[in-house]
């Protein structure tokens, strides 16, 4: 009941086209409710021979039936705006939330598993509160003034009636007891599914390379029996509740036969009397068949929404301080330069791992510095660098920018002062132009050329078939890793000038003023890399820089260099003094940073089809 | 957000006619091949068609029981007719109870299990795709299909069908009963049609655009999702939330729209039908009322009139209400068919020939050519391999060495029969690669792709996968002997560590050494190496593992100290077996037995690298370009 009264929480914005519909949706059926009863005047009429009192009634049926078209025609206008509104807010919400979600969620949630509640629950909340609650309201409605229409005509036979409608209220609550679980075993086990085929169809070729698809066909087999036993559960309830609810109102009708018919031989009641008692019982019919239905989306719904709001109601663990406590970072001044980072006695765990990422790391990193960060596979290098524009937040310890915590900052604020560089970078499907300019919206053609010409990239794009304007990312072009990198180092180089190193006077303090770098260059060949490490160079220029060195030739870029072991820091120094002091290190140079990348991978873009 | 609206002018319309129904060409076979998936349920298809009959009767009781009612019982004042008219009713009911318990039943396991079918079905076609069908299409449109388009199918047949033939059902019923009732009565009913007929058809016309609009609008929200979940990182990182909000807010602002013109369609339909059938209701209270008390028709047929006219209408509301289901249903219906219809290249021979037995592993290529595009008319093939001839010897390690897109990925997916060459032959231990069995071939091979895809479970589950039935045992023996135990066992659970979705929770050089296990667990266990075939065993030296490795290398997702471990694994990967590498590292690229040097889809040198260095030829210049960039790194090192 809880889920289903938050979902009617949505409705709350519209309370007023609401209460337009409604009123609307009562005046129509008002209107309606009076047919019957002007059937059964007419049938006395015709019984009594009265010719002009047949006509007059009809008469009376024809303009109440356009009434009642443009109360309903108005009401569906107005409900249907609610309806696109509610859908609207509801799919928005759900996006705006992931948005201010952390990362840390989308480690743990499968993105099949959350694109099913964004696309297949979401539209089973949004049919039931746009559409499905309008039809119960109005068959509700329905119900009820037949009813108080039935009671003033012949209190008697109505009550004989009404008798099966307390069942009818009692069928449906035992439905919904019972139907809810069911209903949400089977979405979860159809979105379990979609993440199974997902996770097969993406790694088609070790599928293929290890002729496992028997495996995998085995697998997804049982995931879709697994889902068919599910659904079956939810269909057996459903077949024993709504044929029910259907089949009270026939007994209804019998009772009309029943009772009625002896009244009119009686003479208790006229023959009209009685074909409107039988019209009333037959108007209930639809309207009672549609409220099982609509019960059942409602069913539906509620399981829909429960499956939503267990991402709904995860808070986001990293947001913006309030009032107070939010702090600016202070800006650059003549001859103080900005950048500053302190790691102070970090600790970091993340979700569901047993052994912390980094443990009781401290590292000061002077503003304009260049470090680099070395370290085994899974010594905590990228997490290092991870809780510098929050993208997590530690346990223990605090991150400090110009010695302001990163907590107190606002987080969008922060990340604006930070470019980085992913060694898998991410291009969103649109064009070149656009992918270089994501962090400067309104950079310039010029502008987003000469970043490009910095990164190296300048000369491959000018081959794409459209040049900037090609489409590249996930439903685009495919761009090969070594000229994905150079377009986000050119993204990084649009995000701004460095602070106080702008040519013209003004422009200081515009951009980020730390750079991270995760090994960016590592993707390309021996000769393009040179041209990038220039590039870099340039990015490099009066910022704070993190390097997440793989290779000697990027570590040589860095002023000092942090060995990371084991989520700790084993040792801090420059080169030569690391070289003269550090096993550790002198192993991790010697072998494994003197021979990487001979020779090219593939570098041809190839086309990809639209989908 | 613009999409190409087709201008739909007066001279358009024939042109529109013409699209649509090529649009829908093929749909009757793909609709009988959907049904043709039922054969193995006729006994339910027929009990369902029974519950149908018998629940559709129950619905049309009402109007000639309470015609009989009234003119037998009320008017005779005859209780003892009404109450057996009653009784009768009451059985009825019940019969249709029943047959709506089991209608529905029948049709929710109908439903769930043709879909359940169609859905493996698709997975299975799906896998026997190339992959290079693979690398064309995108993941999440494919999974989509089993998915959303199955869902919109589910629905069209679960619901919509069965409200489709019950409607019509309804409404032939209703005609045959309401001219048994009274001929001239139910003719002046049916001078409605027409009207009904007119304004279904106008409406149905409208409605097809704004619906597919609809439609569209909502893809494109679901693909904006998608992406957005892809690159949330990328949108963390550079604090561009608000931007994609907006974007959100745009499309969301396009489908409304769209969805409001449906409304407005809505509004003015179903009203306009609420109000024929009360029309209907006046006239035939006019007309028939005159003839009553003319004496020409009685009360209770008047009665039953009124009482048939509901399940006249009714349906016609229901039709055109299923029809946007049916719309969305037939679309899926088209993608899912276009989906199974694609045939792929890469077949099973009817008659497959058994792998060489004993396996010795000379692969050959034989003036083999590959290239794009040729099977398309207009468009000019795409030489990616020419006349490619090369021999890598039994037991031999071949480094592919090349600029970029000279082939060297082609030749590793033609080795492992992942595309087929336009021309020529690739033959392993003599044997054409198309005469062998796809699962055969490749359960001999241990192949490891440049990034390490995992899938979800834990690390050792996913070494396990190499092979069919490896036992814990063989995993840990793998795990030792790429020397991965240290970097692995240091995992939170060790072997046990779930890996997430694509092993997201491993670093890159942990995911590549679980790679290189997964590939050495392949082919034959150590201890059966061979079996009792000593030739085998020899060959093998008893180490087991594929006979064949294709290895693309990792260029630098392998770090620092681990780069260590990696090199002595990929020595005990390539020992004693036929090894193709793509290769990236120098010392992988020295220690090969055969360096092939490919340019622009030729072999353009191959040799020893002290030979090809000695010639002076393209590879002593790429070497010459390495050397240059890590002088400064060479200067450095103590």
């Amino acid at each position: 009941m809880g889920t289903f009264r938050r979902l009617l929480g949505f409705l709350r914005p519209y309370r007023r086209l609401w209460a337009v519909s409604f009123v609307l949706a009562l005046l129509a059926m008002g209107v309606t409710v009076l047919s019957p009863a002007l059937i059964g005047h007419a049938i006395d009429r015709i019984r009594d021979g009265d010719k002009g009192g047949l006509t007059e009634f009809a008469v009376a049926l024809a303009l109440l039936g356009i009434g009642r078209m443009v109360l309903t025609i108005g009401r569906r206008l107005v409900a249907g705006r609610v309806s696109l509104g509610v859908e609207q807010d509801l799919r928005d919400r759900l996006y705006g939330h992931l948005q201010a979600l952390d990362l840390g969620f989308f480690d743990r949630w499968q993105t099949g598993q959350l694109m099913s509640r964004a696309t297949v629950d979401l539209s089973a909340v949004r049919f039931f509160l746009g559409y499905g609650l309008v039809f119960v309201v109005q068959s509700l409605l329905t119900v009820v003034l037949a009813a108080i229409a039935m009671t003033i005509q012949q209190p008697l036979l109505a009550l004989a009636c009404l008798v099966p409608a307390p069942l009818i209220v009692f069928v449906g609550h035992a439905y919904g007891v019972r139907g809810r679980p069911a209903q949400q075993d089977a979405q979860q086990a159809v979105a379990e599914v979609t993440a199974s085929a997902e996770e097969s169809i993406s790694g088609i070729r070790v599928v293929k390379a290890f002729a496992a698809e028997d495996r995998r066909q085995e697998a997804f087999g049982e995931a879709v029996e697994h889902a068919f036993q599910k659904q079956l559960r939810a269909v057996r309830i459903d077949a024993s509740f709504q044929p029910v609810v259907q089949f009270l109102p026939q007994i209804s009708l019998a009772i009309v036969l029943l009772v009625g018919g002896r009244m009119v031989v009686d003479d208790t009641i006229s023959l009209g009397q009685f074909t409107a008692f039988f019209v009333y019982v037959m108007m209930l019919v639809q309207p009672l068949r549609s409220l099982g239905v609509m019960l059942g989306l409602g069913q539906r719904a509620t399981a829909s929404g429960a499956r939503l709001f267990q991402v709904l109601d995860r808070a986001p663990d990293i947001v913006a301080p309030e009032g107070a406590a939010l702090r600016t970072l202070p800006l650059a001044t003549e001859g103080a330069a900005i950048g500053a980072v302190e790691f102070d006695d970090v600790t970091l765990r993340y979700p569901d791992q047993d052994t912390p990422a980094l443990s009781d790391v401290s590292v000061s990193v002077l503003a304009g510095e260049r470090v680099a960060i070395v370290g085994q596979t899974g010594s905590g290098k990228t997490a290092l660098v991870q809780l510098l524009p929050r993208l997590y937040d530690p346990e223990r310890g605090r991150v400090l920018i110009d010695g302001v915590d990163v907590r107190d900052l606002d987080p969008t604020a922060l990340r604006h002062e930070i470019a980085i560089i992913d060694d898998d970078p991410f291009l969103f499907t649109a064009t070149v132009a656009e992918n270089i300019a994501y962090a400067a919206p309104g950079a310039t053609r010029a502008e987003i050329e000469g970043a490009a010409r910095r990164a190296r990239a300048h000369e491959f794009v000018t081959e794409l078939p459209d040049g900037y304007d090609t489409v590249v990312g996930e439903r685009g072009l495919t761009l090969s890793g070594g000229q994905r990198q150079r377009l986000a180092i050119a993204r990084a180089l649009l995000a701004g000038p460095a602070p106080g190193t702008a040519e013209r006077p003004g422009d200081a303090g515009q951009g980020p003023r730390i750079l991270v770098l995760d090994d960016a260059t590592s993707n390309v060949d021996a000769s393009t890399e040179q041209e990038i490490t220039a590039g870099l160079r340039e990015v490099m220029r009066g910022r704070t820089t993190l390097v997440i060195a793989h290779r000697l030739s990027t570590v040589l870029l860095a002023d000092r260099v942090v060995v990371l072991h084991q989520g700790r820091v084993a040792d801090v120094g420059t080169h030569q003094d690391l070289v003269e002091r550090s096993e550790l290190y002198r192993e991790i140079v010697t072998y494994g940073m003197a021979d990487q990348v001979f020779l090219s991978r593939e570098d041809r873009p190839t086309e990809v089809q639209e989908a | 957000m613009s999409t190409p609206d087709a201008p739909r002018g007066r001279g358009t319309f024939l042109a529109d006619v013409r699209r649509r129904r090529a649009a829908t060409r093929g749909r009757g076979r793909r609709i009988r091949n959907l049904f043709g998936m039922l054969r193995p349920y006729r006994g339910r298809l027929v009990l369902l068609g029974i519950a149908l009959l018998l629940s559709t009767g129950a619905m049309l009781a009402p109007a000639p029981l309470v015609q009989r009612a009234v003119d037998d019982g009320l008017a005779d004042g005859d209780l003892d007719a009404l109450t057996t008219l009653v009784v009768a009713f009451v059985v009825i009911s019940l019969i249709g109870l029943v047959a709506s318990m089991a209608l529905a039943r029948l049709v929710g396991w109908l439903g769930a299990r043709l879909l359940s079918d169609l859905r493996e079905r698709i997975f299975r076609h799906l896998l026997t795709m190339p992959v290079a069908y693979h690398e064309r299409q995108r993941a999440g449109v494919l999974v989509s299909r089993m998915t959303n388009d199955v869902d919109a199918l589910q629905q069209m047949i679960s619901s919509s069908l069965v409200t489709l033939v019950q409607s019509l059902l309804l409404l032939a019923g209703s005609i045959v009963i309401l001219l048994t009732l009274d001929v001239k009565l139910a003719l002046i009913t049916f001078t409605t049609i027409p009207v009904l007929l007119i304004g279904s058809l106008a409406f149905r016309l409208a409605s097809v655009d704004a619906f597919a609009r609809t439609r569209e609008t909502i893809g494109a929200i679901t693909a904006h999702l998608q992406e957005t979940l892809s690159g949330v990182r990328v949108i963390r990182s550079y604090g561009r939330e608000r931007a994609h909000l907006d974007r959100f807010t745009e499309l969301g602002d396009d489908n409304r729209a769209a969805n409001m013109k449906t409304v407005y369609l809505n509004a003015a339909y179903f009203p306009a039908v609420e109000y024929l059938s009360t029309a209907a209701i006046v006239i035939v209270l006019l007309v028939g009322g005159h003839e009553a008390i003319a004496g020409a028709v009685t009360i209770g047929v008047l009665v039953g009139f009124v009482t048939a006219l509901d399940n006249f209408f009714g349906p016609i509301t229901d039709l055109s209400n299923v029809y946007t289901t049916f719309q969305s249903g037939m679309a899926a219906l088209d993608k899912i068919g276009d989906l199974l219809e694609q045939e792929s290249t890469l077949t099973d021979p009817e008659h497959p020939v058994a792998v060489p037995s004993p396996l010795r592993g000379e692969l050959r290529f034989d003036h083999v050519t590959f290239s794009y595009g040729a099977t398309k008319a207009g468009v000019t093939a795409t030489t990616v391999l020419d006349d490619v001839d090369l021999v890598i010897p039994a037991g031999a390690t071949v480094a592919l060495v090349g600029a970029t897109g000279a082939g060297k990925s082609t030749i590793a997916k033609l080795a492992t029969r992942f595309a087929d060459p336009t021309e020529g032959r690739v033959l392993l231990d003599g044997v054409d690669l198309r005469d062998l069995r796809q699962n055969d071939l490749r359960s001999r091979m241990g192949i490891v792709p440049q990034e390490g895809y995992l899938f979800s479970g834990t690390v050792a589950e996913n070494i396990a996968f190499g092979r069919i039935g490896a036992t814990r045992e063989e995993v840990e023996d793998a795990v030792d002997r790429i020397g991965a135990r240290e970097i692995l066992d240091a995992l939170p659970r060790g072997l046990d560590t779930t890996v997430g979705e694509r092993g997201t929770s491993l670093s890159a050089g942990q995911r590549q050494l679980v790679a290189f296990a997964r590939a050495l667990i392949a082919g034959t266990p150590a201890d059966r190496a061979g079996g009792d075939d000593e030739a085998q065993r020899t060959l093998h030296r008893g180490i087991g593992g594929p006979a064949i490795l294709v290895l693309d290398e990792a260029t630098a997702n392998v770090d620092l100290r681990t780069e260590r471990r990696i090199e002595e694994a990929l020595a005990t990967l390539l020992e004693g077996r036929t090894a193709i590498v793509i290769a990236h590292r120098l010392s992988t690229i020295r220690t090969a037995d055969l360096i092939v040097v490919v340019d622009r889809g030729r072999v353009v040198e191959s040799g020893s690298h002290e030979e090809l260095l000695q010639q002076g030829g393209a590879y002593a210049t790429l070497h010459r370009d390495w050397q240059h960039g890590t002088e400064d790194a060479a200067a450095a090192l103590p």
